[in-house]
């Protein structure tokens, strides 16, 4: 069953929560952080207003979330249970509870400066709603096969024929929370006027139904909530008090009208001990008969905002075309108004013109298609029902959108410090009880890319803060590398004598396996008390599969601590391949660290390479290559790419 | 009859070009957009209140706090809980808070309404404590007055003066020593912002002292350091990472000649000093306490930091 179902804002404060089987926390902190924040899964977080059904459920230690967003409210509706389940209701009721809650609280939510929205009432809704879809979703309805068509997973059970004993079998299992089998004797007057209420909302919705048919396809998996409940009604009634076998038809119907609208608590209590059926029954009249005629409204009211919803989503859809000459006129005269100055709220079709703007950008840039393309529908999605301030044209507030979007994609999601990591594996403190080892890294890369040169570059820095650093040749098929190298040792150590640096070369010529050699070199630097390792690898076509299965040997032998990739900054669009297969090449259980970007010098202000590949992979950028010299390399600076992308000479 | 002569008359007096009719136009003409604005301008507050900045890492309790501030009031009148519960955050809020202005050592639990006392009213800012997200929520602090916009959800709104800047750590994260490696690193670059606004003064007014208020949370666990372990903790590591940069490889996109202006610009609180203290900041006009206390549980609680912004708005 649903373990939890939450609803918060974006700022993170929660509005309301149902828990029946307390989740830790760091379940949903994770699916924000993955979904939200850093946009790990293919499809990015912002996406507004999309059915559960088109969310892709997030799965995590045992957990499966369904979720949606309400961007504009900036509310997350997400709902856990236990990924061993199958909820054949659950994208539904994440979607009506939305619409719910945005129909209710819409006012409160718009509130500024303020974390509090009074929602303690909405309990009862969800209850109601709950309730509905249990019993609906369970069995499969004769009357709706539309439905059994879209849903994913209808039918725990097979369907079976609407008559008495289906509905003795089926009650158990699909519905323990409610109680099926307490009698309750209604007043027969209020059961009618009920019926007469619901009518209309059937009708209604069924209308709205049809007319989304017609309509689009998409939107119709969300409408069919309603329609469906209502539905389920009639049926609910003869299967009620079938579970009991005693009654006739009259009084089944009031008693059917009773028991979907029960709430209260004493009553939810009868359900779970269905045994002392005469006992809960006299307890619960009094309350029962005011709890009926509370939660009949309830359930009209619940019903009247999603078909609401629905219609508003139907109209939406149908009041693209313009209307009439005068009226686009006039618009159009007011959008170019406030195209100047500004407090317009920004449509797809004003966007669109301008994305396209900035996606020539951003590929002039040396960026690769995909990932403009992504990063352009990422801006898109955000601005869309956006307000532009005063005076703010429409480019002005994409640029400023794209480059809060790069800063946070480029941004890494923890601490870089190299130096600080040498030393926590070198040099541990006392309470952590690891024992001092040298800290291993490895670089990886297309061929000529400039590994070594990198590498020596890395070397430098280190000796320069004093490390004993030892560079083991792990090139053992290239011939003239392992020569090339000890040229790189024999110029490092002419310039660091003075500073207290020192460095070795570890080779052991050509033809050997490159993991064996790495390996000798980490347990030879442990025997000599080296700090660092620095591997170097042969180069490798990113899509050769033999070279590439080679690696995952590789870091199981060395099991370096830090594996960075090298990257032209001069490359196109196959930098997203290069990194994604490197970032593959190293197993399950290892991923890649970072990049280097080489060549930076050499582009100017084409550095779009560093966007491609940290869209690929997620995988921050670490260095930056210069230049031809030793110092040349620098630390990554995200505001300095940034300037650089979205810089128009 | 003479209704209707009257009125002809006055349709055709207002039709003639005599004097005081073009004066009644050109009056209407000029005054009505002066008058519109007045209208329109004096139906929004014009005021903004000046805020006070909650950073930190993630989970250090920012948003809880921010929860327990505002339901603080109405703890009595309500039942519902003095917290909410919370989640990682992706956007800044902020919340509408009311301090005593005649005492400000009231607690954040009375109702400022009921005592009938004077209430100075500021925004809290909750900000995001995520790495990818926090670029933003800083961004504003080299400025020399800096300010922020009261309301970052929504876009537009006028921008509110920031008045001190509190920062909250996880004080029982900080004992197993993986979370202060990070935890002053934010603060790192926090408190340098703040020094290079102190350099980026113009003229020879030097700007308004930025108070930094360090909050050592959850001192309700049992793991946690106590307040002065929590300070002493992050002035070593403070040291160690300014140590560390002035070391390591330049940023990229820092030309040659750009070098000895960073060099001084870099280095966080006073030159030539061993091991970095936060009494060094002093000197930027950046004074920095830290103080325990606790959101949840049976700890100390969270009145002293309440005090110390009560004093400072």
């Amino acid at each position: 069953m649903l373990d939890t179902f939450e609803i918060l804002t974006t700022s993170g404060v929660v509005l309301w929560s149902r828990t029946y089987a307390s989740v830790s926390p760091t379940v949903v902190n994770n699916f924000i952080n993955d979904v939200f924040i850093e946009e790990k899964s293919s499809v990015a977080g912002a996406k507004n207003g999309a059915p559960a059904a088109e969310n892709p459920p997030y799965k995590h230690d045992q957990h499966t979330l369904r979720w949606t967003f309400e961007k504009e409210l900036g509310i997350i509706f997400v709902a856990v249970y236990r990924s061993l389940l199958h909820i054949s209701w659950i994208d539904k009721l994440v979607d009506n509870i939305r619409a719910i809650f945005v129909g209710l609280y819409r006012d409160e939510l718009t509130k500024p400066n303020t974390t509090i929205v009074e929602c303690l009432t909405f309990d009862q809704y969800f209850d109601q709603q709950l309730r509905e879809l249990e019993q609906a979703g369970g069995k499969s309805d004769g009357r709706a096969p539309k439905h059994e068509v879209l849903s994913e997973d209808t039918g725990d059970e097979p369907p079976s024929p609407p008559n008495h004993a289906r509905g003795q079998q089926t009650q158990p299992g699909t519905s323990p929370g409610s109680s099926p089998n307490v009698s309750r004797p209604g007043t027969p007057s209020t059961s009618h006027l009920l019926v007469a209420k619901a009518g209309p909302v059937a009708k209604m919705s069924r209308r709205a139904r049809k007319m989304q048919n017609t309509n689009s396809a998409p939107a119709s998996s969300g409408d069919e909530g309603p329609t469906r409940k209502a539905k389920a009604k009639p049926v609910k009634r003869g299967r009620k008090w079938d579970a009991d076998g005693l009654a006739d038809e009259e009084d089944g119907v009031q008693l059917d009208y009773s028991v979907p609208t029960l709430t209260s608590d004493s009553e939810v209590e009868a359900g779970a001990r269905p045994g002392a059926v005469e006992e809960v029954d006299a307890s619960t009249w009094g309350s029962q008969a005011k709890g009926k005629f509370v939660l009949k409204d309830l359930g009209d009211e619940v019903h009247s905002i999603l078909a609401d919803a629905d219609a508003k989503k139907s109209a939406a859809t149908k009041t693209d075309a313009p209307s009439g000459l005068v009226g686009s006129g006039l618009s159009a005269i007011g959008g170019l108004f406030r195209n100047v100055v500004g407090g317009k709220v920004l449509t797809k079709q004003d966007l669109e013109k301008a994305m396209k703007g900035m996606e020539e950008h951003l590929l002039k840039k040396n960026v690769a298609r995909e990932a403009a393309v992504r990063l352009c529908e990422g801006v898109e999605k955000e601005l869309v029902g956006v307000k532009t301030g005063s005076f703010e044209s429409i480019n002005a507030r994409i640029q400023k959108a794209m480059e809060a979007s790069l800063t946070k994609m480029l941004t890494p999601t923890s601490s870089l410090d190299l130096l600080r990591e040498i030393d926590a594996i070198t040099s541990p403190s006392v309470t952590s009880l690891r024992k001092p080892r040298p800290y291993v890294m490895s670089i990886v890369g297309v061929n000529g890319v400039g590994k070594s040169t990198n590498l020596s570059k890395i070397c430098f820095f280190l000796l320069q803060n004093k490390y004993k650093v030892l560079i083991a040749a792990g090139d053992t098929f290239r011939s003239g590398a392992v020569e090339q190298l000890a040229v790189h040792v024999r110029n490092l150590k002419e310039l660091t004598a003075r500073e207290g640096g020192q460095v070795e070369l570890y080779q052991k010529g050509y033809g050997k396996d490159a993991a064996a050699v790495a390996k000798d070199a980490v347990s030879y630097a442990a025997q000599e008390g080296f700090n660092v390792v620095l591997i170097d690898t042969a180069g490798r076509r990113h899509n050769d599969q033999r070279l590439m299965s080679s690696l995952e040997k590789f870091a199981k032998f060395a099991q370096p601590d830090k594996i960075l990739m090298v990257g032209e900054a001069l490359v196109g669009t196959d930098s997203v391949a290069q990194a994604r297969n490197f970032n593959a090449a190293f197993g399950s259980g290892r991923s890649l660290d970072g990049f280097i970007i080489s060549k930076c010098d050499t582009v100017g202000d084409m550095v779009g390479t560093l966007v491609s590949i940290v869209h690929a992979t997620n995988v921050p950028v670490l260095f930056v290559g210069v230049g031809q010299h030793y110092s040349d390399l620098r630390n990554f600076s995200v505001k300095w790419a940034v300037e650089k992308l979205l810089s128009s000479a | 009859m003479s209704l209707q002569q009257t009125l002809k008359d006055l349709f055709e007096a207002s039709l003639t070009p005599s004097p005081t009719v073009i004066l009644f136009g050109l009056a209407f003409c000029l005054l009505a957009p002066i008058l519109l604005h007045f209208l329109y301008s004096t139906a929004t507050p014009y005021t903004t209140l000046p805020s006070v900045l909650l950073l930190g890492p993630p989970g250090a309790g920012k948003t809880t706090l921010t929860t327990l501030f505002e339901r603080g009031p109405q703890q009595s009148s309500s039942s519902s809980s003095p917290v909410a519960k919370t989640h990682t955050s992706q956007v800044p809020s902020s919340v509408e808070l009311s301090v005593n202005s005649d005492d400000p050592s009231t607690s954040y639990k009375t109702n400022l309404d009921d005592e009938g006392a004077t209430a100075k009213k500021f925004l809290l800012v909750d900000t995001p404590g995520h790495p990818k997200l926090r670029a933003q929520s800083i961004a504003h602090l080299t400025s020399a007055e800096p300010t922020i916009k009261s309301s970052l959800v929504s876009d537009g709104g006028a921008k509110s003066k920031i008045k001190a800047v509190v920062f909250m750590v996880d004080a029982a994260a900080l004992a197993d020593g993986d979370a202060l490696p990070s935890t002053a690193e934010y603060l790192y670059d926090i408190l340098l912002r703040l020094q290079k606004r102190f350099h980026s003064r113009n003229g020879s007014r030097a700007p308004a002292s930025m108070p930094v208020l360090v909050a050592a949370n959850k001192l309700d666990l049992f793991t946690a350091l106590p307040a002065a372990l929590v300070k002493s903790n992050l002035e070593a590591e403070l040291g160690r990472i300014r140590v560390a940069r002035s070391k390591g490889l330049l940023d990229s996109g820092v030309g040659q000649d750009e070098l000895a202006a960073n060099e001084e610009g870099d280095w966080l609180g006073g030159d030539g000093s061993e091991k970095f203290s936060f009494a060094q900041m002093m000197e930027f006009d950046v004074d920095i306490d830290v103080i325990g206390g606790s959101v949840i549980g049976d700890g100390p609680g969270a009145e002293k930091w309440w005090k110390w912004i009560g004093e400072r708005v």
